[in-house]
């Protein structure tokens, strides 16, 4: 009985998920003329390995560790910081809170075009500050460069995020109890022992959530990139070359394969996030 | 029940399945002649542009056929008919259908052939711009912009530093650049350099007007010698944006921004433009150097060079539900009163030779002489046709010149990636 009720939720998720998967995987495993003319023809695993020898290819997947890294990085320690300052109550409390989500409602492509009139070589809000300030003589082009167009890039897709993680972080603050805290003190805790020794490992199941959904979201960049510098090679992400392979070459067969080689990998890192986590809160 | 549980999952991913592979209609599904009642029906269409909702609403009116039209930028609406039609599904009624469309969409059969549903009278007149939409016998658009490249120039500019007509050849555009600059124009000329389709077009314009070609006839790349055109094309680029010719921002920059600053009077010249643009240019609407705006032929080697056409074109799926409303709806389109109602409010330059003839002559193009003899300039890029492979090349180009403009690659290593694409494209 248990069985058939569960049946509806795992005939809808074969449907979508399940079935595109297969058809995916059939898909990555046939040549790569059909979309001309040709009759699809089996390669086994060929295209697996014609993505990965790719220099284009190999190129977002460096581009995208550098996301991931600089994005996950900046959102925990910031979030780290916005929960701990945001989580006790005070005056304008909710003001503060409601003004920290507007990043995160605003659609990715929208921050991307805001974000855009800031970094723009011509009439940008960054260089015109720079130059008034004698920092810089000529204006920056921002997005010419790989080093400043990756880490500015991931600086707005982290301004996205941030408030979702620091939300996670400040309800992991809250369900900490406050008499572990008022016990330490009387034990002659500091603030940072406290903080060492009680927040941080009991805020670890929350960790272990913003963690994952910053590095899904982070190997997910691609709206942030497409608005501010195209499909340019210099910040091309792995997404990016999936759409770029599959939608404007036309070529099905290799632009699903990278995608489930994205999938497995993002997987995998989920898994291990838990695995690590899991182990490491028992 | 384990057993009836996994049974009932495996049914419906098999259902699943076996219905997601179907066709859906890539019949002819035309009505011979034109003895169908289309009246009541609604057609969908995918351009990149908008069209004056009065122009749509009087089709209706006359056919009774609603328009529901989806308005999507022109890299969009490729990768929209690319994957509806890869899975064979119904996208429109009627599409957009680009001259570099044409060897793919043609080979994987995805559009009907037009010659012998649309008007024999129409498809003559035509004919000309049409030639990019032909092969293997078959016409798949009909033509609703005549597009090429022309330069546009900013008068005032030009007379405050001293000039008096637009360079022809690349030696005086460098002399000019210099006065302008001179004059206080910081950055004299206007060139898109990003990494998309209206980045590249440049780059093509540039090889034409040098004299070159980007490959010959069995599509094997000239580009990669230093002593082509394309090489040396590539090279002008690379030196506007080290030269200060061009604005910093124009390596991330794409052709309807940099339109957009012209129109703005931040740039003197537009090296690469539209016809289309041209009336824009000059409404005080939409532009704030409105009537000082003149169209130039495009410099050459040694007088006005080499230009090439973009024309888009109408065209129907095979996939489309109402074949008969989307035929009348192209043939009422290319009706001479309508295509001169798109000029004037959405600037699309008319295809039909005969009102191209007619309006030169009663004075109703703007720069219509320039207009003309840029015509007579106009080479197709790819004379043997373009290739199934356009697609996968444009986007390698996008990239890789995007790169070499941005000082991320060399000239040479750039192009002799994208030869080496090129060459495997081909052979493939």
């Amino acid at each position: 009985m248990g069985m058939l009720m569960v049946a509806p939720a795992v005939i809808i998720t074969a449907a979508l998920v399940v079935y595109p998967l297969i058809k995916g995987f059939q898909t990555s495993l046939e040549s790569a003329d059909t979309a001309v003319g040709g009759q699809p023809r089996f390669v086994g695993l060929g295209n697996y390995g014609d993505v990965l020898r790719s220099s284009t290819a190999r190129d977002a997947i460096v581009h995208t560790v550098i996301y991931v890294a600089l994005a996950v990085t900046f959102e925990l320690m910031l979030g780290l910081i916005v929960a701990v300052a945001l989580h006790r109550a005070f005056r304008g409390r909710g003001i503060v809170l409601a003004i920290l989500l507007v990043p995160w409602a605003l659609p990715s492509v929208v921050s991307g075009v805001l974000w855009r009139r800031v970094f723009d070589p011509d009439s940008g809000l960054l260089n015109s500050m720079l130059q008034q300030l004698h920092l810089v003589s000529h204006p920056h082009v921002w997005m010419a460069s790989r080093g400043w167009a990756l880490v500015l890039i991931a600086l707005v897709h982290v301004w996205g995020v941030l408030p979702l993680v620091s939300l996670i972080l400040i309800a992991g603050l809250q369900s900490i109890p406050e008499e572990v805290y008022s016990a330490s003190a009387v034990d002659g805790a500091t603030p940072l022992r406290q903080f060492r020794h009680i927040t941080l490992p009991l805020l670890r199941p929350s960790i272990a959530v913003a963690l994952t959904i910053g590095t899904v979201w982070a190997i997910k960049i691609f709206d942030e990139i497409y608005v501010l510098n195209g499909t340019a090679l210099n910040t091309r992400s792995i997404l990016m070359e999936v759409y770029n392979t599959t939608f404007v070459n036309a070529d099905f067969p290799h632009g699903t394969a990278l995608a489930l080689l994205l999938t497995a990998v993002t997987a995998l890192l989920a898994a291990g996030y838990a695995v690590a986590f899991g182990r490491s809160t028992t | 029940m384990r057993g009836v549980f996994w049974t009932v999952a495996w049914v419906a991913v098999l259902v699943i399945a076996a219905c997601g592979g179907g066709d859906s209609g890539a019949s002819s599904g035309f009505a011979p002649g034109n003895q169908v009642s289309i009246a009541g029906q609604e057609i969908n269409v995918v351009l990149p542009y908008k069209i004056p909702e009065r122009f749509l609403d009087e089709f209706a009116r006359q056919t009774g056929v609603k328009v529901s039209l989806n308005v999507t930028n022109w890299d969009s609406v490729h990768a929209k008919l690319v994957v509806a039609n890869t899975a064979k599904t119904y996208v429109a009624d009627v599409t957009e259908f680009d001259w570099s469309f044409t060897g793919q969409f043609a080979a994987a059969g995805w559009y009907e052939p037009l010659e012998k549903v649309i008007d024999p009278a129409l498809i003559r007149d035509l004919s000309q711009a049409d030639a990019a939409f032909n092969t293997g016998g078959h016409t798949y658009a009909a033509c609703y912009s005549n597009d090429y490249r022309l330069s546009l120039y900013n008068t005032n500019m030009f007379m405050a530093a001293g000039l008096r007509e637009f360079p022809k050849t690349f030696a005086e555009l460098g002399l000019a650049v210099a006065n302008l600059k001179a004059s206080g124009v910081r950055y004299p000329l206007g060139i898109p350099m990003a990494a998309t389709e209206g980045g590249v077009t440049p780059w093509y314009l540039l090889t034409l007007a040098m004299g070159g070609q980007l490959f010959d006839q069995h599509f094997k790349p000239l580009f990669a010698d230093p002593g082509s055109a394309g090489y040396r094309a590539l090279q002008f680029e690379v030196d506007a944006v080290h030269n200060g010719w061009v604005s910093p921002g124009s390596v991330t920059l794409d052709n309807a921004p940099a339109f957009d600053q012209f129109a703005a009077g931040s740039s003197a010249i537009l090296l690469a433009s539209s016809p289309g643009n041209l009336p824009t240019a000059n409404d005080p609407k939409q532009s704030s150097i409105a009537s000082h705006v003149q169209p130039a032929l495009i410099p050459g080697i040694r007088g006005p060079g080499m230009t090439f056409g973009l024309p888009e074109g109408l065209a129907i799926p095979v996939t489309a539900k109402h074949k008969d409303a989307a035929r009348a709806f192209i043939e009422w389109w290319m009706q001479p009163a309508n295509l001169r109602l798109l000029y004037q409010e959405a600037g699309m330059l008319p295809c039909r030779s005969s009102l191209i003839a007619s309006m030169a002559t009663s004075g109703e193009l703007p720069g219509g002489g320039v207009l003309s003899q840029e015509l007579a300039h106009v080479v197709p890029l790819f004379p043997q046709g373009a290739p199934k492979w356009y697609g996968q090349f444009s986007s390698s180009a996008q990239g890789l010149l995007n790169a070499a403009v941005k000082g991320d690659l060399s000239v040479e290593a750039a192009l002799t990636q994208l030869a080496a694409k090129a060459r495997e494209l081909a052979g493939s």
